[in-house]
């Protein structure tokens, strides 16, 4: 890969960063993210352009560093080394801006048990200048007739899509989901998908994380190949499979990465 | 473009609404909801009567200056060291800080929701309790009704400050309702909730009075009788808080 050099890296320590002009397009630049945990590197030198209204995919297997980067991204883990500007803001220093226009659905997180999928759409939606109104938000999801279901009664395909659904309540200009269809059924993940197709037409900038190649191909107008921290490829999901001289992504995967594909859990 | 990013704070919709779903999910948890309310009525109807009518001190008889601290001091230490940290531990092992942490709302926002919650269910299981007293058993008002008040709002802080510990501290939330509850019994045990502090051995009955569940009692009953609040018992409570809010702040982790 060939490596950005106009990063911070030679720069003397507590002058400001300055993101090049070239940049000032772009929904979200994250430039030589580097981040260990102990003795382990995480992510390693990860630099990536997202342009508005793109939805890029990260694809990598378990381990390689596809949450930690999305999280660094999202200002929730500061990098050892590199920067990051979603819509020219800094995520960490300028946190309380990128929350009003970053929309995100964590891996594993849950929600207020006992509250309904109404409640807890209202409770969102208190957070945000202009919220999607409820009842649009819970046919875009599908889950209208769940609105008075408390959360631990929905199935995992309808807690995963009320989570995408509150990710998006506050009309973000970009969103990050993370591992958004892992543990669906076939039926649960296509109605995703159809959520996500509309905010592309939305021209909502999305980082979509995945394992699911049938997911990337489909939704994702370029993939970035995650390997043991590493960016080992960025390219249009054709590009990746063209530069593999594959068949398809499942095979440009292994190509590029060296391992097998996994099931989604 | 990043010009025309506005960072806005949640205003007061958010936070009544936060406090409106605080309260659905503690009303909701009907177990959590029967101990701050049923224990105390519970301890008094059990001994009221053998209490009797007999005056003590200052027009004032064992009801009011015995039973009803210990009622009243039971309410603030269930709801605030064993159900406030449980709600607390839950919402951090669910996700639920981090998840709010990625919006405009802050974490901290939801901690004082629970906070205000427990507040108002406090009032509630006192204002129950002080009720039947009254109406049942014949109670007396304090003889420094502001000095009840003072103490009650003091011992509240207090017994939160200690809950703030359990949370902190508790990695999962079953592990805080197991640490709340044997801190509360503890703290209850030393502080003469299964009978007087005259019973126990010399130094922990000066513990107990010094712990926040026996400073309370202390506190209250002196507002009862109309007798002046030992200094050492209001030192505690401030000390527990001070302590409570430095080392839940140190171990407190938000996910």
């Amino acid at each position: 890969m060939e490596r950005l050099t106009s990063g911070t890296g030679g720069r003397p320590a507590g002058l400001p960063t300055v993101v090049p002009m070239e940049d000032e397009s772009a929904a979200v630049v994250a430039r030589n993210l580097g981040k260990r945990y102990g003795g382990t590197v995480a992510v390693d030198d990860v630099s990536l352009r997202v342009e508005t209204g793109e939805i890029l995919g990260i694809l990598g297997a378990n381990g390689a560093g596809k949450t930690t980067t999305v999280e660094m991204i999202a200002g929730l883990r500061r990098p050892d080394r590199g920067h990051v500007r979603v819509l020219g803001l800094d995520p960490r220093r300028e946190r309380a801006k990128v929350r009003q226009v970053l929309g995100i659905q964590l891996q594993q997180a849950s929600l207020h048990h006992a509250l309904t999928v109404r409640e807890l759409i209202e409770m969102f939606a208190a957070f945000y200048p202009d919220p999607r109104p409820a009842g649009e938000l819970l046919e875009f999801v599908g889950l209208t007739s769940q609105r008075a279901t408390r959360f631990e009664k929905l199935s995992g395909g309808q807690q995963q899509r009320l989570s995408i659904a509150l990710a998006l309540i506050g009309r973000p200009r970009v969103a990050i989901l993370d591992e958004l269809t892992t543990g669906l059924d076939p039926r649960a993940r296509r109605q995703v998908w159809a959520m996500i197709e509309r905010l592309r037409d939305e021209e909502v900038t999305v980082i979509l994380v995945s394992h699911a190649m049938e997911e990337v191909e489909r939704l994702c107008h370029r993939v970035a190949l995650l390997d043991g921290g590493r960016l080992t490829a960025l390219d249009t999901p054709a590009g990746l499979v063209a530069r593999a001289g594959a068949g398809n992504l499942d095979e440009a995967f292994v190509a590029l990465s060296g391992k097998e594909p996994e099931e989604p859990a | 473009m990043s010009s025309a990013i506005v960072a806005r704070s949640p205003g007061p919709c958010a936070w009544l609404t936060l406090i409106r779903c605080e309260a659905k999910m503690v009303v909701r948890d009907t177990a959590g909801l029967v101990v701050p309310i049923g224990l105390p009525l519970l301890i008094l109807v059990m001994n009221a009567a053998a209490a009797g009518e007999q005056v003590v001190v200052n027009g004032r008889t064992a009801l009011d200056v015995h039973v009803l601290p210990l009622v009243f001091t039971v309410v603030p230490a269930t709801i605030g060291v064993v159900n406030m940290p449980s709600f607390v531990a839950y919402y951090r092992r669910a996700g639920i800080l981090r998840r709010l942490s990625v919006t405009p709302a802050s974490p901290v926002m939801v901690l004082i929701a629970q906070a205000v919650v427990s507040l108002i269910q406090t009032l509630i299981g006192i204002g129950a309790a002080f009720a039947v007293a009254l109406l049942v058993f014949d109670a007396n008002l304090p003889v420094r009704p502001a000095a009840a008040i003072g103490a009650a709002l003091l011992a509240t802080a207090a017994m939160y400050a200690t809950g703030m510990i359990v949370a902190a501290t508790a990695p999962t939330p079953n592990a805080a309702v197991a640490i709340g509850l044997v801190a509360f019994f503890a703290l209850g045990a030393l502080g003469g909730l299964f009978g007087g502090r005259e019973a126990l051995p010399e130094p922990l009955a000066v513990l107990g009075e010094r712990l926040p569940f026996g400073a309370t009692v202390e506190c209250v009953q002196a507002a009862w009788a109309g007798s002046a609040i030992d200094p050492v018992h209001l030192v505690s409570l401030a000390a527990t808080i001070v302590l409570g809010g430095v080392i839940s702040a140190v171990f407190f982790r938000w996910d």
